[in-house]
């Protein structure tokens, strides 16, 4: 009798046939399904990837293996890290386990009987079942919001605890039969773990590592499997000391032993006990490769995908739309699943259905009909829906339901997101949910599908170059009341060109506020100018609702005026207009630099060139606008500036990285509020801001907030416990002296 | 149905608008136009019954700043033709407006095609009372209705919709060809993506016709163009509401308005 688990009879088929059946069925179930998807993936529009590889191998490391992200919610962060990990490893010793079962003449041993990856696998196991406890109890009883609770979730749980338990028992069966076999009197055949014996006579003549044939095996069949006490047990107990491969005790790891001896003492299953360790490893390697059939057809497909998506993420900056190595028009955009790039679809078969984005999305948490999670999963469905159909020419799809990606998803949800990247910054996997959204708008303002307040906005852009339907001659009236005249960026060259966006230069309520920004650069000797009324738009949010033709052309008649301009540096007061400069101007390529004013206002800080003349006895809390925090990253400056106002400062419970967008991004200023909507965001932050104790202002850095902000705080009658200031308006009064309170003008 | 819509720009005024030094004009220098929204109207109009009935659409435009924008614009939205009425119309009135389009619509020995339907603004910032319409069908010889809302192919001809004051509503037949003052069309004008506006540009379907300025006499002659003076007569009244409405009733009782 021989102990090799391949070596047996099941239903009178041979192990090894039967394993090679169900090798060669589940490996061309999976391979197929898996080609499919991939060829689906392939007819999608391209996108280039696959540079920059030293990098994306070291994102892939990080965000692949040790997976912060996982860790931000901590009930499930270590269970998902200890899964994951049990995972590698339970899929190294079953692809090694598997190798070694279905060619019996390798000269190796099972990974179970090598005593180091015993213990692994043993330790594994408990810990990888008790990350399963906490995932199954996390979802059964304290789930958070938006964690997508399917069956299918709960089957991969219960599948994934089969194969821990199965290997756990068989480890136990066969440490019991080896204590079994020891009490015999059988000795071990070595001490080193694996020790193979040639048996030369072998009727095939090819020489392999385990015992002689035994000419009836185990007959593993439903009735015949030995259950409980059976006396049965006790008459196969001769060939219980014939292990695998050598029989050795030390193959059993910690928790085998001891399942082993517990086993083995109780008297129950010993005489069965090798069989029973057969059966297990059966159970182990059957679930496995069903595993492999299920997975691709289950948002299981995650753990194959995730893996390809953290190593094709995005390595450009966040807050540049355009699309790499792309060589279709961008201004289309994408409604049908091959009007997507190939990693953007690979995004649904990475999403986990965690629920993450829409913890994070503003605009789900106000009530908006958006869900991050669910424009990626649509837009997935769509693709398995109608790519499977494929093969056919395309014709047939476009005939379906002219709405978004098949009709799956509504304009609705599209308009409502702020492009706050709360979802990217959390997700995982590193999806991209905004630019599938973009993509998405692109395709309706490709179609005239706008509502009608957006459409006279792009037609303000269009006309005039900015979004207040203002002439475009007014943009520098707020400078006739200055008392002293702004430098002409375009007649004489300027160290700072000062580029003020539209609502830092034609809302009324932020006139106060530029013209003291004005008066603070020049008080601290700021060599700057404007471009008076040449300044357009910068576009951010132009691009961001979808308008991409409209983007180009403001961007072009910018950079038209700018080259025309000498100077060194770009210096703007406005987050939106900030990050499209930044990173959407490519002004780095001629060597300038684009400096957000906390920025600027920090290093004239640093220098000792600000004439600051008195501390502020404040206590304030700032506001990380989502295009300077989260999009470019300036934490610090803002804050440093406000350390040395000498205000003190009390974080949000929602700061920086996770700060919580106002609701006016991505175009949302333009736009109405749905009904029935909860609680705009900025009402949210607002309530936040005043929930401090003693904290009389909120500081932003942002001219958009000033208007969110201030218009929250009359919708939610807060008016009187705090104020929403600009970051220069603390900065001016901490430059004028003790004495008389001068204001501005 | 071949459908002819007619533009022509108004002044912007998101600019101050100012009287030139002859104190009987615009002042030009830097006045810029724009499509005023009945004329867009009047384009929407078109484009929605070529979606509903088949034909062509030519929009035709008189040469003004930045006219080749609309006409491009036109073409994004799905007009089928665009013509650049060539000539210095800026500051014309009404009838050599008419003039122009009507020897555009009728130049040579072409007549006017007898599926012919001309859309056009029912009125316009520098044109109350849409003139130019009534002043082309009558040099055309073919019907007009003005303040139209609505517009169907009915038979031969149409079944044309128009809004009267006080929510009336009246229905027209009228054979083509026929011109139509557009008051609103049945949807709000489109939007066309700026891509979609630079492809049409790169394409250069824009045509230009030349047109002499017809010779048709001035039915009027300004005489003063003067912005609206300030009487002074405005009083506000201030105070508890008690006492503002006490002084209002006085007004209006001394004005013998009650």
């Amino acid at each position: 009798m021989n102990a090799d688990p391949v070596n047996v009879f099941v239903l009178g088929i041979p192990g090894l046939a039967l394993l090679w059946v169900l090798t060669l069925v589940v490996f061309t179930v999976f391979g197929r399904r898996v080609y499919r998807i991939i060829g689906l993936l392939r007819q999608a529009r391209p996108e280039n990837r696959f540079d920059r590889i030293g990098e994306r191998v070291r994102r892939f490391a990080r965000h692949g293996l040790l997976q912060p992200r996982l860790f931000n919610e901590r009930s499930i962060g270590l269970p998902h890290f200890l899964i994951f990990w049990g995972f590698v490893l339970y899929a190294v010793c079953f692809g090694w386990s598997l190798m070694r079962g279905l060619l019996p003449f390798l000269r190796i041993p099972y990974p179970d009987d090598v005593s180091g990856v015993v213990w692994f696998l043993e330790i594994f196991a408990v810990l990888v079942l008790i990350g399963l406890g906490v995932a199954a109890a996390r979802r059964a009883f304290f789930a958070p919001p938006h964690l997508h609770r399917s069956w299918d979730a709960n089957l991969i749980l219960a599948l994934i605890a089969v194969l821990m338990l199965s290997t756990l028992l068989g480890q136990g069966f066969r440490a019991a039969a080896e204590t079994v076999g020891s009490v015999a009197g059988v000795s071990n055949l070595g001490s080193t773990g694996y020790q193979p014996v040639p048996s030369g006579d072998s009727p095939d003549g090819m020489a392999r590592p385990s015992f002689t044939k035994s000419s009836a095996g185990v007959v593993l069949s439903a009735s015949s499997i030995p259950v409980g006490g059976s006396p049965t047990g006790a008459g196969e107990s001769p060939a219980l000391p014939l292990l695998r491969t050598g029989s050795n005790t030390s193959s059993a790891g910690p928790i085998g032993g001891w399942l082993g001896a517990l086993t083995a003492k109780s008297g129950t299953f010993t005489g069965s006990a090798t069989a029973l360790a057969k059966v297990m490893w059966w159970t182990h390697m059957v679930v496995v490769l069903f595993f492999l059939v299920y997975l691709p057809y289950s948002k299981h497909l995650h753990l194959l995908a995730a893996p390809f998506s953290v190593l094709f993420a995005n390595l450009r900056p966040v807050g540049d739309l355009s699309l790499a190595g792309a060589n279709d028009d961008a201004s289309a955009g994408a409604s049908k699943w091959n009007e997507f790039t190939w990693k953007q679809l690979l995004n649904g078969f990475s999403c986990a259905e965690c629920g993450r984005c829409d913890r994070a999305c503003p605009a789900q948490t106000s009530g908006f009909p958006l869900s991050p999670q669910q424009i990626v999963q649509k837009l997935k469905q769509h693709l398995l829906a109608a790519g499977w159909a494929k093969s056919a020419p395309l014709g047939p799809l476009g005939n379906g339901s002219s709405g978004l990606v098949g009709g799956a998803i509504a304009e609705t949800e599209i308009w409502a997101c702020t492009t706050c990247l709360a979802c990217m910054e959390r997700c995982a996997v590193l999806n991209e949910q905004i630019p599938l959204i973009i993509r998405m708008r692109r395709h309706l303002v490709n179609e005239g599908r706008v509502n009608r307040t957006l459409q006279d906005m792009l037609d303000n852009l269009t006309r005039y170059g900015n979004s207040f339907g203002k002439s475009d001659r007014l943009r520098a009236k707020w400078t006739q009341s200055l008392g002293w005249k702004i430098k002409d960026a375009r007649k004489e060259p300027v160290e700072y060109l000062w580029f003020l966006g539209d609502y830092a230069s034609y809302d009324p309520r932020l006139e106060a506020t530029t013209r003291l920004t004005a008066n603070i650069f020049q008080q601290a000797g700021l060599n700057f100018g404007i471009l008076y009324e040449d300044e357009r738009n910068s576009g951010n949010d132009v691009r961001r609702v979808g308008e991409e033709g409209l983007f180009e052309m403001l961007r072009e008649k910018n950079l038209q005026m700018l080259a025309k301009a000498q100077f060194q540096t770009v210096i703007t007061t406005d987050p939106h207009t900030y990050n499209t400069l930044k990173n959407e101007y490519h002004f780095e390529r001629n060597g300038h630099a684009v400096l957000h004013y906390s920025e600027v206002l920090n290093s004239l800080i640093s220098q000792d060139k600000l004439p600051l003349k008195r501390q502020l006895a404040e206590r304030v809390t700032y506001h990380d606008p989502c295009y300077l925090g989260r999009y470019n990253e300036i934490y610090d400056p803002p804050r440093r500036v406000l350390r040395a106002l000498g205000v003190e400062l009390v974080e949000m419970p929602r700061n920086r990285n996770r700060s919580y967008c106002c609701g006016a991004g991505g175009g949302r200023i333009w736009m109405e509020d749905s009904p029935g909507i909860k609680e705009r965001p900025s009402e949210s932050r607002i309530r936040e801001a005043v929930a401090l104790d003693g904290v009389s202002a909120l500081v932003v850095t942002c001219p958009k907030d000033i208007g969110m902000f201030r218009d929250a705080l009359k919708t939610t009658g807060n008016e009187g416990k705090i104020v929403v200031k600009d970051l220069a308006e603390l900065v001016w009064e901490a430059m004028q002296p003790l004495e008389p309170t001068a204001k501005e003008n | 149905m071949q459908a002819f819509v007619l533009l022509k720009l108004s002044p912007d005024t998101v600019d101050e608008l100012t009287v030139a030094a002859d104190g009987k004009s615009l002042e030009t220098e830097a006045l810029r136009f724009k499509l005023g929204d009945s004329d867009e109207h009047a384009l929407e109009q078109a484009l929605l019954l070529k979606e509903k009935y088949g034909g062509t659409v030519t929009a035709v435009a008189l040469e003004a700043l930045e006219v080749d924008d609309v006409l491009f614009t036109a073409l994004a939205k799905g007009a089928d033709r665009a013509v650049k009425l060539s000539g210095e119309f800026t500051g014309s009135q009404s009838h050599a407006a008419a003039g122009a389009m009507g020897s555009f619509l009728q130049s040579g020995d072409a007549a006017l095609p007898a599926d012919a339907l001309i859309l056009l603004r029912s009125q316009a910032i520098d044109d109350l009372d849409g003139e130019i319409g009534p002043f082309l069908a009558d040099l055309l010889g073919v019907p007009y209705v003005g303040g139209v809302t609505g517009v169907a192919v009915a038979g031969e001809g149409l079944l044309v919709t128009k809004e009267f004051a006080g929510g009336l509503r009246g229905e027209f037949t009228l054979p083509l060809p026929a011109v139509l003052g557009i008051q609103s069309a049945e949807k709000p004008p489109r939007y066309v993506p700026i891509a979609k506006v630079r492809a049409a540009m790169k394409s250069g379907r824009m045509e230009t016709a030349e047109i002499p300025l017809p010779a048709t006499p001035a039915s009027f002659t300004v005489e003063r163009m003067y912005k609206p003076q300030a009487a002074g007569r405005a009083e506000m009244l201030e105070g508890a509401p008690e006492i503002v409405a006490d002084r209002l009733v006085a007004v209006l009782a001394k004005n013998n308005l009650i």
